[in-house]
């Protein structure tokens, strides 16, 4: 197992194993288990705790995950991070794992994560002009304006809340 | 030259005036969005050095429909029906992942007969997939008639879809919980009559494409990528067992009873684009011993968990029970609660580990979903498979890719 102060938490959840890394040590916790065996990265992602009731004892908002694989003995792990900052900050992984490079540019993209020393960290599924990050909670679902439509004033303000 | 002997570096945009290997300048070509071998829209900056590639940079997003914040604002039960429609020539998978996850949180299991149903549907569209896959590739290689036999044989599938879910594509059919309805007797004989018939239509394929002097010179060597290298990519389905490496979810990690199954996992070592068709090729034939050994041995029961807080009551109880009215206009209007927490499930569709990552916060919407697609990811080597090919192999690698980029774009 990598080392036991990077881990600070860790626990089962609906039968999947999980471990959480302080957000400064995830390449050393990630590139140790990368040694360990778990050298598929199957995704990461984000998720964002933005007024989230049900888990007040996690710390901020937002919570990236990573689910690694081992396949000789087919064990997985999910490792959380809690980045801080706004926007949050974490060190990228993209040399440690094949798919962490497109795989973060999409958490990039969808939730301003800042992965720290990606080659190229720009948006991949949204427009390079885009203002926003589509997926964070805050962001309005149909505040986007409707081009060639008759109801065009209507759409141009987003409503309030999303 | 870029280096592709890092992984994971980024792409960059070309520099003009770099000198290419034949003394002219690099030229670059935008491949795309529309073009008709990119199956779907997807677009390729392309330096090419004469005729060969010399750098390649991906551009996605253009099928971006936003599928995950959808789901965040629709109920549990709701969501399933855009789970249908990111790789839409594959739902029930999509569907299969997504219902695993939630049942996964909600801690229940479905009866042996929504598995054996879930497979059955599983394995079909594994077929349909495959055929789309053939069909298509077959006319970008110059094998125009392979469209016309596999569309044949897609239609009969779509035909048994709309008979079992009421709807032909997106049939929305597995669920949390269960299945939508149990196979109707039509459903099943038409079933039998597939099963008899596939493996001689299999045979008529292989005999268009398998010796075809055309096909195998178009496809033999092309895009290679070895095993070592598809392993550190990330690389699923048929990616990574044309590249030799027996991995399948199926096998190696069962969900859905696929343990009970005999089939064999399909592999090759060829590692180029010849080796992913001989793969999908035996992925069909294997598909169509599982539906008989799933049809023979179809359990009886009930297709559902009984639990009237997750799926409504039946029809005939409404007029009798006032329970379960009150269960009935619940569900229809507030939808359950899963219990707070995540889950992740994957699932091997025709393309590869087509994962679902549910977050609950406790209430009847999803906090977060998130679909790990193998188009997304198989998709990222693309570069590395098209060095220095021609610009006509390019087209043979796409295609033998197989990614849907409603599935890479979500």
């Amino acid at each position: 197992m990598i080392a036991d102060n990077l881990i600070t938490d860790r626990g089962v959840t609906a039968g999947d194993d999980w471990i959480t890394v302080d957000a400064t040590g995830v390449r050393a916790a990630l590139g140790g288990l990368r040694d360990q065996g778990y050298r598929l990265l199957v995704f990461l992602t984000c998720v964002d705790h933005l007024n989230d009731l049900s888990r007040p004892q996690w710390p901020g908002r937002y919570e990236l995950v990573y689910q690694l694989r081992n396949m000789e003995t087919r064990e997985q792990l999910r490792v959380r991070v809690f980045p801080d900052g706004d926007p949050p900050r974490v060190e990228s992984v993209h040399d440690l794992f094949g798919p962490a490079n497109w795989d973060e540019r999409e958490t990039y993209d969808m939730f301003g994560v800042v992965f720290e020393g990606h080659p190229d960290l720009t948006r991949i599924l949204m427009p390079d002009d885009w203002v926003g990050h589509p997926l964070r909670r805050d962001y309005p679902v149909g505040g986007e304006p409707v081009e060639f439509s008759e109801e065009h004033e209507m759409w141009l303000t987003p409503p309030p809340t999303a | 030259m870029t280096d592709t002997s890092t992984i994971g570096q980024g792409v960059t945009l070309t520099a003009t005036g770099q000198q290419g290997a034949f003394g002219g300048e690099l030229l670059t070509v935008n491949f795309g969005p529309h073009h008709p071998s990119t199956h779907g829209v997807l677009r390729l900056i392309v330096d090419l050095d004469g005729e060969q590639v010399r750098r390649l940079t991906p551009v996605i997003g253009y099928l971006h429909t936003g599928i995950e914040k959808q789901a965040e604002a629709l109920r549990w039960q709701q969501a399933v029906v855009v789970t249908d429609r990111h790789d839409y020539l594959s739902p029930p998978f999509n569907n299969l992942s997504y219902a695993l996850a939630v049942e996964k949180l909600l801690g229940v299991e479905v009866p042996p007969r929504a598995q054996a149903l879930r497979v059955i549907m599983c394995e079909l569209t594994r077929i349909s997939s495959h055929l789309v896959w053939l069909g298509t590739s077959g006319i970008e290689l110059g094998a125009s008639t392979m469209l016309m036999y596999c569309f044949r044989e897609r239609d009969t599938i779509l035909n048994m879809n709309e008979e079992i879910s009421g709807f032909r594509m997106h049939t929305s059919y597995i669920r949390p919980g269960g299945v939508m309805a149990d196979a109707t007797p039509r459903f099943l004989e038409m079933l039998d009559t597939f099963i008899r018939r596939m493996p001689g239509y299999v045979d008529e394929y292989e005999a268009l494409l398998t010796m075809n002097p055309i096909f195998r010179s178009r496809t033999i060597g092309i895009g290679r990528l070895s095993a070592e290298n598809a392993k550190v990519l990330g690389a699923t389905g048929p990616m990574l067992r044309g590249s030799g490496v027996p991995w399948d979810l199926r096998k190696s990690m069962p969900y859905s009873g696929y343990e009970n199954y005999d089939f064999q996992v399909a592999t090759s070592d060829m590692c180029d684009c010849y080796g992913r068709y001989l793969v999908r090729i035996k992925e069909m034939r294997e598909s169509v011993k599982i539906l008989r050994q799933a049809l023979d041995r179809l359990p009886d029961g009930p297709v559902n968990i009984d639990d009237r807080k997750v799926l409504p009551p039946p029809r005939e109880e409404l007029e009798t029970s006032m329970e379960a009215v009150i269960h009935h206009f619940k569900l229809f209007t507030e939808g359950y609660s899963v219990p707070a927490g995540d889950a992740y499930a994957a699932v091997e569709s025709g393309r590869g580990e087509n994962g679902t990552y549910v977050v609950s916060d406790g209430t009847h919407k999803p906090r977060r979903v998130k679909f790990r697609s193998a188009s997304f990811v198989n998709l990222q080597p693309l570069e590395r498979l098209a060095m220095n090919h021609y610009v006509a192999d390019l087209v043979a690698i796409i295609g033998s890719a197989d990614t849907v980029l409603g599935d890479v774009d979500r």
